[in-house]
């Protein structure tokens, strides 16, 4: 090894496998620590909205979002297995060592919504993204006016985070509304697409100073944000999280660019007004 | 910037100066009229060539290799160790031309700034040194596609380099870009020049202008209509139809960037991590796992070379333009839809549809 140790933006640091949790079919939930404590605390002044680059040595890497928020203790990823390295890291048993790099992105400017009404849209794995959002509203809560949570799945075994859900569902301030696609024998809630939520009645959503977080498969996309724009929200006030295929995570490699922006430097998370301004279709 | 003379038989002492402590490239001819960079050994110094067409191969590779490694990745005892290796080679290109110095340019611009800095790309530049050689053979140095006076990088640099070199006939000018530039000046091949020398070299640079054949100088209307999306989808659409997705242009760029990072098995305790150049024309470049495809359409990709090296935001961005006027991408593309073609069909198709109100008397 050289004698010298520069800052190298592509070496991961080594991190260790705690537990794993089953969420739904194909998808799990990682704890995790740095095996070296200075890597722990320089990582955990992320925000949320941002996210990571981890490694599976000999297989690859990829980018992942950070469900955690950074008033949590814990560390986590949430990965559906999709892919080659996703599938080898579903085998992964506690102690087990890999990479992570980040956090990289922009995430939400949770600071700049002070004051405001919080109004988070997800379906199905959506909720991943927009879970670190959602907990660190929840834990600062009297800086927030109202908090909203709408989320649908495709049936009841497909909801996230079910814990958190039904932490949520009694949290004080907190409005949270589930539905499902299609229902089965132990479901007795709301049934449809989340946009049909918006409808129910008893729910009113504040469009006055309110930033709608939006977060789900591009039909769900679509048409959760032609329901909020038929409502009277501007382009500005809806925010999103964009993913692409990415190498690098700090837009060296070139991968993630959509127009003008690198989903990596300016993104994940974006506006819908920047979004309709990026020069090319997402 | 300071200048010397050195005499036309003292111009490869140059090279000797520099493999003292450099291990140095230079360009050489190939069997027929093709041309690469080599290594310089006592046994082919001689055949250095001063005049001759830019290889294909582009000088980049010194700076980012087609395949580099990352990291050396080992298990020792159920620990992972990661080794990152950075190069420590002292290198020299002598003969580098002015396009390719602006393109080199562009990449310490690109790896260098915005934030993060490319650690490997940072070591092997610092430890390169550039000997550019000014186009002013009109027959040997320009080959039919070069259009480096439309993109403004030659055919003389203006900086960015550590020596420039400039045939006037017999005897060269030798101008210092840098302090280790200069350096080489205490050497006695290096002579005072007079006033003459540099109206000769100002003569030879006015006629050598006019020798361009490909002159695409409609770059600044292509910039303006794809800042402004007034490009057509059709005109991208025939991109596509005739873009035969070879890669070509992007890896023979001087100023393309991209690549894609692998994982490589050395032993059953031992991987490597390496980055390969990538290119925006392939299909499988923003392909994700799972098999969704957001650039799926041949044309979608193809607009995006060229969103990329000619859009306005860009060059804000890296204060210097991705397209350096080289003509390799020309000469290589099959389907002729290089950047010279690309820019002249967009400023052909899309001047005819602009609007023109008549203002009624």
């Amino acid at each position: 090894m050289s004698w010298f140790e520069p800052d190298n933006i592509y070496r991961p640091k080594i991190a260790i496998l705690d537990r794993v949790v089953d969420e739904i079919a194909e998808v799990k939930t990682f704890f995790w620590h740095f095996k070296n404590p200075a890597d722990q605390e320089a990582f955990r002044h992320f925000r949320p909205g941002q996210f990571a680059q981890v490694s599976i040595f000999g297989t690859g890497e990829f980018p992942a979002s950070l469900p955690p928020s950074p008033t949590e203790t814990e560390t986590f990823f949430t990965i559906r297995q999709v892919g080659s390295v996703t599938a080898a890291l579903h085998q992964f048993k506690p102690g087990a060592q890999f990479g992570v790099r980040g956090p990289y992105g922009n995430g939400f400017p949770m600071e700049s919504y002070q004051g405001q009404n919080l109004v988070f849209v997800a379906g199905g794995i959506g909720l991943i993204p927009l879970r670190s959002g959602i907990v660190y509203a929840l834990k600062n809560r009297e800086k927030y006016g109202r908090i909203q949570i709408f989320y649908g799945s495709r049936n009841p075994r497909d909801l996230m985070y079910l814990t958190s859900l039904q932490e949520w569902q009694k949290a004080d301030g907190f409005e949270c509304h589930l539905t499902v696609d299609r229902a089965d024998a132990s479901w007795s809630g709301n049934v449809g697409v989340v946009g049909g939520l918006f409808k129910k009645p008893g729910v009113s959503i504040p469009v006055e100073n309110t930033t709608a977080f939006v977060c789900g498969p591009p039909v769900m996309f679509r048409f959760v944000i032609k329901d909020l724009v038929a409502m009277g929200f501007k382009d500005h006030q809806i925010v999103s999280t964009l993913e692409r295929y990415m190498k690098c995570g700090v837009g060296k490699c070139g991968h993630c660019c959509i127009g003008v922006a690198y989903v990596c430097l300016d993104g994940p998370v974006f506006t819908y007004e920047q979004i309709q301004k990026l020069g090319e279709d997402i | 910037m300071r200048a010397r003379i050195v005499q036309g038989e003292d111009v490869l002492k140059i090279v000797d100066l520099l493999r003292q402590d450099h291990e140095v490239y230079a360009p050489f001819y190939g069997r027929g009229r093709d041309s690469y960079f080599d290594v310089v050994t006592d046994t082919n110094r001689d055949r250095i060539q001063i005049h001759v067409p830019n290889p294909y191969y582009p000088p980049k590779r010194f700076l980012l290799p087609h395949i580099e490694r990352l990291l050396r990745i080992r298990q020792e005892a159920g620990d992972w160790k990661l080794e990152p290796e950075y190069n420590q080679v002292r290198r020299a290109i002598f003969g580098i031309r002015s396009c390719d110095v602006a393109g080199i340019n562009h990449l310490d611009r690109y790896f260098l700034g915005r934030g993060f800095r490319d650690i490997y790309y940072e070591q092997r530049r610092r430890l390169l040194f550039l000997v550019n050689v000014v186009c002013t053979d009109p027959e040997a140095d320009i080959d039919k596609s070069c259009y480096c006076p439309c993109a403004d990088t030659g055919p003389a640099a203006r900086g960015h380099f550590d020596l420039q070199l400039m045939d006037l006939g017999g005897e060269f000018m030798a101008v210092a870009g840098s302090e280790a530039g200069e350096k080489l000046f205490t050497h006695p091949i290096f002579k005072k020049g007079t006033p003459a020398h540099v109206d000769r070299r100002r003569e030879i640079l006015d006629t050598i202008r006019r020798q361009f054949k490909a002159t695409t100088s409609w770059f600044s209307a292509a910039v303006r209509y794809i800042s402004q999306g007034k490009v057509l989808d059709k005109i991208w659409e025939e991109v596509g139809i005739r873009c035969l997705e070879c890669g070509g242009c992007t890896f023979v760029c001087p100023a393309c960037t991209c690549f894609t990072v692998s994982d490589r098995r050395l032993s059953d305790v031992e991987v490597e991590r390496v980055r390969i150049w990538d290119a925006c024309a392939l299909t499988g470049y923003t392909r994700m796992a799972g098999g969704f495809n957001p650039r799926k359409a041949v044309h979608d990709r193809r607009n995006r070379r060229f969103f990329r090296k000619l859009a306005h935001y860009f060059m804000q961005r890296e204060l210097s333009m991705a397209c350096v006027g080289c003509g390799r991408c020309a000469a290589v593309c099959h389907g002729d839809v290089g950047m010279p073609s690309v820019v002249e069909m967009i400023r052909r198709t899309t001047a005819a549809k602009e609007p023109h109100e008549l203002v009624r008397a």
